[in-house]
């Protein structure tokens, strides 16, 4: 008992001394890494990043797995700059309709991705990598493989206004964050995520309806990934079929790293904001302190498979595929 | 108040339930006994609406009813409390007893905590647990966790209008003395809100907690007993039914065993939780029945001996050689095979063909630097498909479309031609027809006269007795008496039911 | 006729019911030199694709094949110039450890195969960029003609690509019908749970299998490096799509234990007609990735064997 309880602590707190250590180690190497223009730099990194992972922590709290981000974020991306576009261009006049409208087109998405899976009974993993691969040629077919830029000054504002030193794209990803906490611990759909993960069969056996949670829960996670795509158009000012790009890995990684375990049930969406500001700091400071950024892959790799083993009950597993 | 009337349920091969009668009044608390596979689970599976009756009538207050799915026989006021926890272990106390009725609490899409907590301290009064209600599961003791499912069953009595009806699965198997008393004590105050049906291995929580007891046997009720109107022996008797004489066990067939020839020795092993303290010998030629209840222990003792399980204290000696290692490949290195209860899913390989699964095990005795002889491994299958008699259109034929038996004789063939001489055999019989398990005695009777030692765990009783020649048995892990079977002295089912419950 | 029955076979009626369709509507793809280019066209997707039926079979997956294929090209491209023709062997051997490596992952340390082979995609991706100084490469054209100029050449016509496809195909034929490891990995994707009973070690065939995908991914790799005279770390990309396709396409089903070798062949024969075809009904090549992804949820949804999900997750 008491080392499962050792365990829980460990996997609970781990994650964040990590964090921790991680900012100390990078502020001795280079003090100029704690800085607040630093830390705006990174948290303009980190919050597109922070949506995606945000959206992706409901369906791992399920036991299950979205690999569909890539897709569905070039998608919503491009699109949203193409409604932006035909509305005016403008957030000033009626371009800002585009950003619900977009929101309800990525949650379209994580709806079919979630009924490809759950109707077709086809592993989420599978699936949902599938749905990107869709979601990506979708993007590539609407753009012809061109960029498409969006410089409305007003919505660009969401890089460029900054207030206490950070842009506003940062409160409004602190706001969605906050509104995935409000669903992850305030409604039954997301005790239900828990629920699930915790013991499907159970949660059936008690009569919970567990078609119905496994597909909003990817049509929730779609709605993240369209917001994760209007904060990256804001940032880079365009959107382009490979906009999605590396969302993938990046916030996987998070996820897993945050202390989300992979098996479902443990975890929400303050491991997701633990993990990816691991991976941003270890990203952002590399470059500080002057180390060749493209470690950050394989450094990352490792972790996940580290924080997996961490969070992993061997005893509770017979085998895994 | 409950009732049911001739009630029958088949399986393909099983007659599960026959004409069962059986009724439940109100505030009464009615014991459910019988051998493993008399029919208890599958009574109660019809009771909780997990199984549809092919025949007969289920009725509530004296009008019909029909379940077709647990949560409809919850709202006519049937609860089970699982002996196997069905508590979400990551939610809180209170979630996992609203789970899927969370509706009532939530206002304007938010769930009120506060609201869910009032409700929940107000279901764990009912069972006197006071714990708060925002615990999470996993924190809880294994007493704690009973309670709550109890608590969480009993919230049927604000949402159903009517009696209530309460299955408890063994719920004592995991608790100690004290905290089953405790228990007891709480079902009997609680008789003034529901009617409880009482299910357990252990005779004397059954004698003292039951205004009544149904006997099964071989899916029937053989005897009702009411309080106090019969002993615990005399209730054991019933249970195991008619005496049998030695040609139902054929002991003429039973050959003696060479006993200077010690195959598999134990000594004081023993695995937390499960086994403790277990030693016995296996000699050549010997069958050896370990004898128990489900979950007794007999399992986890033939997976030590195969190397899936490894021992945290005492010895584990094969053909003389101690083992220092545990794993499956080291012990069938040794000569030993496996024949696994679920034959379906560790016994043979669906989707390989006969000779595939023959060979599965000793590839290294058909091949040469990894090259496979099939040749070598087609006329190995052809042989044994002929030695034994087994039905497929050749050795090619997918193992997953074999018949029950055929694919038992395939497992046995595997450890046969591979040259196992101490055999462990899980079951064996398990979910076949007449003539199939004849075949199998046939094939345990003629290993044992080959000289292979076997330990046999057995479907039933009478198959033990049978079979063996020497009979240990295990209750709650340990070791409670061994048996001498040879031909003429025979111990008898009683004499085994006594020390196994 | 009972649709069970006939699933084993749909594969290659897909494949005669294609052909015959592009086909008739275009006589000139039939021509021998046409279809040979063709195959001969698809033979390094064709190699990563036999890599991964081995993980498949097994019922894992390895997400890691396009980025061993990347990484391989860059490797090949830095050392060709110092280690001439030795450098395959540090490419395959490159491969074949970082399969090892997920295997060792997935089987050891209990982290699903789609994690760890995803987080050693990962790793092999750092590598290429760290050799490559994250630019693309080139190979000196007169050492590689020197070298592997073998490997693309044509005899009588036949891209010399299709005849190192055929060597491949042939041992790993062997591997899956005549060996105990192949007969292991078959026990293994069809009944794990009876396989360790049985007293195989199941960890180190499983272990192997990955191997096996990482070392053929990486002789794509090699062979796509050699054809492109150079290397990139994203240069393989768009690989891994239609590889997965090919497989289960071919009948390999993500649950494991059926299918095989000849099931890829005639996968990959699938996803190449699929995209000629494309270009003869002048589909737009934009539109590849999307009909790809929409081909692997059919062939998922048709292949999977449910009965030995217990819950999809």
């Amino acid at each position: 008992m008491t080392r499962r309880l050792s365990r829980e602590a460990l996997i609970k707190w781990a994650p964040l001394l990590v964090l921790i250590a991680l900012v100390i180690f990078f502020t001795a190497l280079n003090p100029t890494f704690f800085s607040l223009r630093n830390f705006a730099r990174i948290a303009i990194a980190a919050a597109p990043a922070l949506m995606v992972a945000v959206g992706v922590t409901f369906i791992i709290v399920m036991g299950s797995i979205d690999l569909s981000m890539e897709g569905t974020v070039s998608l919503t991306a491009v699109s949203f700059a193409f409604i932006f576009a035909q509305l005016g261009g403008s957030l000033a006049g009626f371009g800002w309709i585009a950003t619900p409208l977009v929101l309800v087109l990525g949650g379209l998405i994580g709806l079919l991705n979630g009924l490809v899976h759950v109707k077709l009974k086809i592993p989420s993993f599978m699936a949902s990598l599938a749905m990107g691969f869709v979601g990506t040629g979708a993007a590539i077919l609407l753009t012809g493989g061109d960029i498409v830029k969006v410089s409305d000054a007003a919505f660009r504002g969401l890089l460029t206004v900054r207030w206490l030193g950070f842009p506003l794209m940062v409160y409004v990803a602190a706001f969605f964050l906050f509104i995935g906490w409000f669903i992850q611990t305030h409604t039954t759909l997301g005790r239900n995520f828990y629920a699930v993960g915790g013991g499907e069969d159970l949660a059936h056996a008690s009569g919970l309806n567990i078609t119905r949670v496994r597909v909003t829960g990817f049509a929730l996670a779609g709605v993240f990934y369209a917001i994760a795509a209007i904060l990256v158009v804001a940032r880079i000012g365009q959107a382009e079929s490979v906009t999605g790009a590396n969302f993938m890995f990046v916030s996987i990684t998070s996820v897993v790293v945050g202390g989300v375990a992979l098996w479902g049930g443990i975890g929400g969406v303050w491991n997701a904001l633990v993990g990816v500001l691991i991976v941003n700091v270890i990203d952002n400071g590399m470059v500080v302190i002057g180390l060749p950024d493209f470690l950050q892959d394989g450094v990352l790799g490792l972790l996940v498979i580290l924080a997996v083993v961490l969070s992993t009950d061997r005893k509770m597993v017979s085998f895994v595929k | 108040m409950y009732e049911l009337k001739s009630v029958d349920k088949k399986f393909p091969g099983v007659h599960a339930l026959k004409a069962i009668d059986f009724h439940v009044e109100r505030g009464e608390i009615v014991g459910l006994v019988g051998e493993n596979g008399a029919g208890k689970s599958t009574l109660m599976k019809v009771i909780y609406g997990a199984y549809q009756p092919d025949g007969g009538q289920v009725l509530i207050n004296g009008t019909t009813v029909r379940f077709s799915n647990p949560r409809q026989a919850m709202e006519k006021g049937i609860g089970m409390v699982f002996q196997e926890q069905s508590l979400i272990p990551n939610l809180t106390v209170m979630e996992n007893i609203f789970l899927g009725y969370e509706r009532q609490f939530v206002r304007f899409g938010v769930v009120d905590w506060k609201a869910m907590a009032k409700a929940a301290k107000a279901q764990l009064a009912k069972v006197k647990l006071d714990i708060d209600p925002a615990t999470v599961t996993s924190k809880l003791s294994f007493v704690q966790r009973q309670l709550v499912e109890l608590a969480k069953v009993l919230t049927l009595e604000e949402r159903v209008k009517g009696d209530l009806v309460i299955l408890l699965d063994e719920p004592t198997s995991v608790l100690s003395k004290d905290e089953v008393q405790l228990l007891f004590k709480l079902v009997r105050e609680l008789t003034t809100r529901a009617s409880f049906i009482f299910v357990s291995h252990r005779m004397d929580e059954v004698m003292e907690l039951s205004d009544r007891i149904y006997v099964m046997k071989d899916g029937e009720v053989v005897e009702v007993v009411e309080r106090g109107g019969a002993t615990t022996e005399e209730i054991q008797h019933k249970m195991v039914g008619r005496n049998v004489d030695k040609q139902y066990y054929r002991e003429h067939l039973q050959k003696p065993f060479d006993r200077s020839k010690v195959l598999v020795e134990m000594v004081g092993v023993g695995l937390p939780g499960r086994i403790e303290g277990i030693s016995f010998k296996v000699h050549a030629g010997e069958v050896l029945c370990l004898v128990g209840t489900e979950g007794s222990g007999r399992e986890a003792i033939l997976r030590t001996i195969y190397g899936m399980l490894t021992p945290v204290t005492g010895r584990l000696k094969i053909k003389g050689a101690e083992a220092n290692s545990y794993s499956p490949r080291q012990s069938v290195a040794h000569g030993v095979g496996y024949v696994p209860r679920e034959r379906k899913i560790e016994g043979i390989v669906a989707g390989m063909n006969v000779y595939e699964n023959m060979t599965l095990s000793q590839m290294k005795n058909h091949s040469r630097s990894g090259v496979l002889r099939v040749a070598e491994e087609r006329a190995l299958a052809r042989d044994w498909i002929k030695k034994l008699s087994i039905k497929a259109h050749s050795e090619f034929a997918d193992c997953g479309n074999l018949s029950g038996g055929n694919q038992q004789k395939v497992v046995l063939a595997k450890w046969r031609s591979g040259g196992s001489d101490i055999m462990l055999l899980d079951h064996p019989t398990r979910g076949l027809d007449i003539g199939a398990k004849e075949d199998v005695y046939d094939m345990i009777r003629a290993m044992s006269v080959a000289g292979v030692g076997i330990v046999l765990v057995a479907d039933t009783l009478e198959e033990a007795i049978g079979l063996s020649h020497t009979i240990i048995v295990v209750k709650d892990g340990r070791m409670q008496k061994q048996f001498d079977c040879a031909p003429g002295a025979k111990p008898t089912p009683f004499d085994l039911l006594h020390y196994m419950i | 006729m009972d649709i069970q029955r006939l699933k084993p076979h749909l594969p290659w009626i897909t494949l005669v019911v294609l052909v015959a369709i592009v086909g008739i509507n275009d006589p000139s793809f039939m021509r021998p030199s046409n279809l040979l280019g063709i195959a001969g066209d698809i033979v390094p997707l064709f190699i990563m694709a036999l890599g991964l039926t081995f993980a498949i079979y097994i019922g894992g997956i390895d997400l890691s094949a396009q980025s061993i294929a990347n990484m391989v090209t860059v490797v090949a491209s830095v050392y060709l110039a110092s280690m001439g023709a030795w450098v395959a062997v540090l490419c395959v051997l490159a491969g074949f450890l970082l399969g090892m490596f997920s295997g060792f992952v997935t089987t050891r340390l209990f982290v699903p195969s789609f994690i760890s082979t995803l987080a050693v995609g990962g790793v092999a991706f750092s590598i290429a960029q760290w050799l490559s100084g994250q630019r693309a490469l080139n190979m000196d054209a007169m050492q590689r003609n020197e070298t592997f100029g073998w490997m693309i050449g044509r005899t009588w016509g036949v891209p010399h690509e299709l005849l190192i496809a055929a060597v491949l195909v042939v041992i790993c034929l062997f591997i899956e019908r005549r060996t105990t490891l192949g007969r292991a990995l078959k026990a293994v994707g069809a009944g794990e749970l009876a396989a360790a009973a049985s007293g195989l070690n199941v960890a180190r065939y499983k272990i192997l299998a990955f191997a096996i995908s990482g070392a053929l991914a990486a002789i794509a790799g090699l062979l796509f490096a050699v054809k492109l005279s150079g290397g990139a770390p994203t240069i393989a990309n768009g690989f891994l799509l239609p590889a997965i396709v090919a497989v289960l396409v071919g009948g390999t089903p993500l649950t494991g234990g059926v299918g095989g070798v000849v099931n890829t062949v005639i996968g990959t024969l699938i996803v190449a007609v699929i995209r000629a075809s494309m270009l003869y009904f002048e589909i737009d090549a934009t539109r590849q990735q999307m009909v790809f992804g929409v081909v692997l949820i059919i062939a998922i949804a048709l292949t999977i064997d449910r009965a030995k999900l217990r819950t999809v997750k």
